[in-house]
């Protein structure tokens, strides 16, 4: 690869441009009340008060999501590993059409999604749990994953297959020994992006885990901020701030895993 | 290629199925029963509350004084939204059968929530009602009966900056009427300040915002195209042309326009008596007004604050019941009212008692009025004030991107009204 | 993809005639088995939602009768209604604009910053393009406020940012430009995922291709319209169909920054507010709003169906 040194700056500037919004986060998290609204630059009016109060309050939601991304990870994982590797190698009927469906299913807006699943939840008794919560928020990633890894799994050489069940391997350890290691790459990426939109949910949390109590996820958490007719800013952007702490390390750790993974199989098409 | 039309024939067939199975499903008979009756029922072991303060968190005072208030044996899980979440999360547990057992409910949904079959009686949850200033207890009152009591009522007022009010030359006690308001708020502006803050976001809380100018013009919620309406737009509409209100009103609530008016830069802030005493302790002097109708003298407020109701109940009725005439009694009955009203920031809904805070508390002293002389929006209205509150919205929100312009105000009512 | 077992395929190719009826040994049902899970878990938590949505926008639904049942059946009217509204062509019309426009900018920022990170080495690249991805993680009620301020006419950055190249202040978040506004918000969100999957995507072009190409003489922007968008193509696709889809799906964002006020409504965001009765309409209208989700539906369908019949031409 060719380096070129004069894109740092370059790009170091470009990402702050993009960044931006974020600095002005830290900066209102940094704030007092009184003078958020004024629209300085840097925090002339600072104060540490607001973290003080996120990390005597927040903490638990911090956890609690954290667990509920890691549920939601192995669960996504569990479904769509398997299926993708039925459709993507083995000869499953209506194939096609499975994939027409995995489209259409990332379509249904989650409004109607969360709804069902209220229903749904209230009759088996799933309501105000996290595995209920876990299950809800697979659903934003289950499809997208499925069709990642089997584009990918797509792309594994016939050969490779092969030459393990002429050792005698069966289907079931075809796909555990080999084919799962070989897909790391994009499991790593679905697995991020099913960690990132669990993260970020709101809506099924507000549906389904109202009343959990401190076994929330910190969206719900950040809710404690904005009351009836106050809403206090400060603090919510500071939860902001540290929540997003955790996914930013772990995206920058991920980033390598992730740009090798993607479409590896791809091109195929 | 063969395979191509039969697949698609199967997408056919598959979607009209769909179809044709949801035309025939009929939508779950949820039938909750609103039979019941709390003096024949016992308390049971849990109870559930659910109020629109999630800003008020576990282990807060007013979170220690609800769960303080779980009768002997029984412990009360306590869960918050903000209002309008609330009253869906209502609804949609009243359907599933699994309501709570108190609601902290917004007054002016309360027609749409009895008609909706989601509360019971005052009598059926036997909640006592008396005592309760008539306009404070019109919200909940439907077809004659009561539906829960209001612990306390929040009112809005003229919030001014003392200071900046001094240094332009202008007497807090001359503004009595909009002409007053209006030169005042310029000669604050000709002193380096700015205006006045105000929300006029879309829904509830705008339309909230701008009754005291609507009813201070005149008008009347049964016809909001009037021309004592559109003057009241008009006022508005002004404030942001000539910049005297922040551009932001459009999307503001409440709270980002008193976030504004704590920069310390704006001379007027109407907002609500929940301020009072963070506006106590703010870093510059603050006063209160109470808001000037057009003509002059004091314009009627929306009533404020919330009922605590009793939800309708699919199983143990007798038991929830029970469980809700507990818990409110506790709340509301003798000196704990004033307990509850102080804890939450509102003025009692009973007069005796207002007057026992007022005397405790002298930062109450300037709302008072203001609370004796609101009037209720559902009062006359009922259940169809949901709708006129849309189009009112609609018109507000008209009016402030008009900036000024009279034909835009005018026809941008007329619209909302026409809807 | 260079398979590294070609020579032991060779050495086995005696037994591999023997072994070659054993390959049927994964039959349909294995084959089903593997998939099974994701055909119940498709089957329940998407197909039933989706039937009582449909279901929802045939029947006329008020909080009462949602509450109650009894809600009567009547067919196409709901849709009557909804397509007849007045306003229903002017809400269709800022869907499209919002969601061309935000796809545009998305794509062509994801694919411009890609290039610009996968175009040789340089220090602090990967930290750079994980910090990018940033946006993503922040909920977007914090995300949605920032931009609310930053847009703010009076005393926001972008009006002060304008102000000292001597443009006149924006009123930003007012009916008319309020379109203009949540599509910008919109695209600074979707540019981390462009760039994730566009990066990749261009990891995978072989870099043979360009040392010939410039051997013979192709300068670098004849070698990426000529090389790298080619083969870019199925990524890219892909990219842009689930962008649309997504796109088409938003609330979050427009409903913090102006609740779909003015020119800033969408389908997804009037659904929204009239299933949840919030924004300007304080009342509930379940069945409209259902009936407006179901029409979104279909429009996301149509591009699906466009996008395979795309698929399906290209095998042929």
């Amino acid at each position: 690869m060719r380096r070129a040194p004069w894109k740092t700056p370059v790009a170091v500037v470009l990402t702050a441009v993009m960044l931006f919004p974020i600095y002005w986060m830290v900066n209102v998290s940094l704030t007092n009340r009184a003078s958020i609204r004024r629209g300085d630059l840097i925090p002339i009016d600072f104060t540490l008060d607001h973290y003080g109060v996120v990390l005597s309050q927040q903490l638990p939601y911090l956890a609690t999501s954290v667990i509920i991304g890691i549920g939601t990870v192995l669960l996504t994982l569990a479904i769509a590993a398997p299926a993708a590797f039925g459709l993507a190698k083995l000869p499953f009927p209506g194939g096609r059409t499975l994939s027409f469906i995995l489209i259409v299913a990332q379509m249904v807006p989650a409004v109607v999604m969360s709804l069902g699943f209220y229903s749904i939840y209230n009759r088996i008794g799933l309501l105000n749990t996290v595995p209920g919560l876990i299950l809800a928020d697979s659903t934003i990633a289950v499809p997208f994953a499925v069709m990642l890894l089997t584009a990918f799994m797509a792309g594994i050489p016939r050969e490779l297959i092969e030459a393990a069940e002429i050792d005698g391997a069966s289907t079931w350890r075809v796909f555990s020994a080999i084919v799962v290691p070989i897909s790391r790459n994009s499991m790593i990426t679905a697995s991020l992006f099913a960690f990132l939109w669990s993260w970020s949910d709101f809506l099924f949390a507000s549906t389904l885990n109202r009343e959990g109590g401190l076994l929330r996820p910190i969206t719900m958490g950040i809710y404690n901020y904005i009351g009836a007719q106050n809403q206090e800013w400060g603090p919510m952007m500071a939860t902001a701030v540290v929540a997003s702490i955790p996914a930013a390390v772990l995206l920058v750790v991920a980033q390598k895993y992730v740009s090798a993974g993607v479409t590896a199989g791809a091109v195929k098409d | 290629m063969t395979k191509s039309p039969g697949r698609r024939v199967s997408a056919g067939v598959a979607l009209a199925a769909c179809m044709a199975l949801a035309a025939c499903t009929t939508p779950q008979p949820a039938a909750p029963s609103a039979s019941g009756e709390a003096t024949k029922g016992t308390t049971t072991a849990d109870i559930k509350f659910w109020d629109p303060y999630p800003q008020r968190t576990d282990g807060s005072d007013w979170d220690k004084l609800v769960k303080a208030c779980a009768p002997q044996g029984s412990t009360i899980t306590r869960t918050s939204a903000p209002q309008s979440d609330l009253f869906n999360q209502l609804t949609t547990a009243v359907k599933e059968g699994n309501a709570p057992d108190i609601v902290v409910l917004d007054n002016p949904m309360m027609p749409e929530a009895v008609s909706s079959g989601l509360v019971a009686t005052a009598k059926q949850a036997n909640i006592d009602t008396t005592g309760v200033d008539a306009n404070l207890m019109g919200p909940g009152i439907v077809n004659g009966e009561a539906y829960g009591v209001p612990f306390g009522s929040n009112a809005l007022g003229l919030y001014y900056n003392v200071d900046l009010l001094k240094k332009a030359g202008v007497d807090p006690a001359s503004i009595t009427s909009w002409d007053a308001l209006n030169a005042a708020i310029g000669k604050v502006a000709a002193a380096g300040g700015k205006g006045i803050t105000f929300s006029g976001v879309t829904g509830e809380e705008g339309v909230f915002q701008f009754l005291p100018w609507f009813w201070g013009a005149g008008a009347n919620l049964n016809d909001i195209s009037s021309d004592q309406s559109v003057s009241a737009g008009q006022l508005i509409s002004d404030w942001i042309g000539k910049g005297w209100a922040p551009k932001s009103a459009v999307t503001d609530n409440q709270s980002a326009a008193w976030d504004l008016f704590l920069t310390g830069k704006y001379g007027f802030a109407e907002n609500g008596s929940w301020f009072a005493s963070a506006a106590a302790q703010a870093k510059f002097k603050i006063g209160v007004l109470a808001i000037p109708s057009k003509a002059g003298g004091v314009a009627p407020v929306p009533t404020g604050g919330e009922f605590a109701v009793a939800p309708v109940q699919a199983k143990d009725a007798d038991n929830h019941y029970a469980n809700a005439a507990a818990v409110i009694k506790c709340l509301t009955d003798g000196d704990a009212a004033m307990k509850t009203n102080e804890t939450l920031g509102y003025l009692s809904a009973k007069a005796d008692v207002r007057a026992a805070q007022v005397k405790a508390n002298p930062v109450w002293e300037p709302w008072v009025k203001s609370v004796e002389g609101a009037q209720g929006r559902t009062t006359e209205l009922g259940a169809k004030y949901v709708e006129v509150s849309s189009q009112l919205s609609e018109a507000i929100q008209g009016a402030l991107n008009a900036a000024g312009d009279a034909n835009a105000v005018k026809s941008a009512f007329a619209a909302a009204a026409g809807k | 993809m260079t398979t590294p077992v070609s020579s032991a395929e060779t050495g086995h190719s005696p037994s591999a005639v023997t072994q070659r009826p054993r390959r049927r040994r994964s039959p349909k049902w294995v084959a089903i088995a593997f998939v099974a899970p994701l055909l119940v878990y498709l089957l329940v938590l998407y197909a039933y939602p989706l039937v009582e949505n449909v279901t929802m926008s045939l029947h006329r639904f008020d909080r009462g009768s949602f509450v109650r049942g009894g809600a009567p059946f009547v067919g196409l009217d709901i849709y009557r209604e909804v397509v007849s509204d007045p306003r229903f062509w002017r809400v269709v019309s800022q869907t499209a604009t919002f969601t061309v426009v935000s796809i545009l900018f998305q794509y062509v920022i994801g694919l411009a910053l890609a290039v610009f990170f996968h175009g040789g080495q340089f220090r602090l690249s990967a930290a750079l393009r994980g910090m990018f991805l940033v946006p993503w993680l922040l909920p977007v009620i914090v995300s949605g406020t920032v931009w609310q301020w930053m847009m703010n006419p009076d005393s926001g950055v972008l009006n002060s940012f304008l102000g000292v190249f001597g443009i006149d202040p924006v009123w930003w978040l007012n009916a008319d430009n309020a379109l203009m506004s949540v599509t910008i918000a919109n695209i600074w969100l979707g540019i981390p995922f462009n760039l994730v999957i566009l990066y990749s995507g261009l990891q995978n072009v072989p870099t043979d291709l360009y040392e010939a190409a410039s051997l013979d003489g192709a300068s670098s922007w004849q070698q990426f319209w000529r090389i790298t968008m080619p083969l870019l193509r199925p990524v890219s696709v892909i990219t842009v169909l689930l962008g649309l889809v997504y796109t088409l799906k938003v609330v979050d964002i427009i409903w913090i920054m102006t609740t779909g006020a003015g020119s800033s409504q969408t389908l997804a965001t009037w659904s929204y507010g009239m299933a949840f009765g919030k924004g300007a309409s304080t009342v509930i209208r379940y069945s409209q709003a259902s009936a407006v989700g179901t029409i979104l539906l279909l429009v996301a369908l149509a591009f699906g169906v466009v996008y395979l019949v795309m698929q399906r031409r290209r095998e042929d």
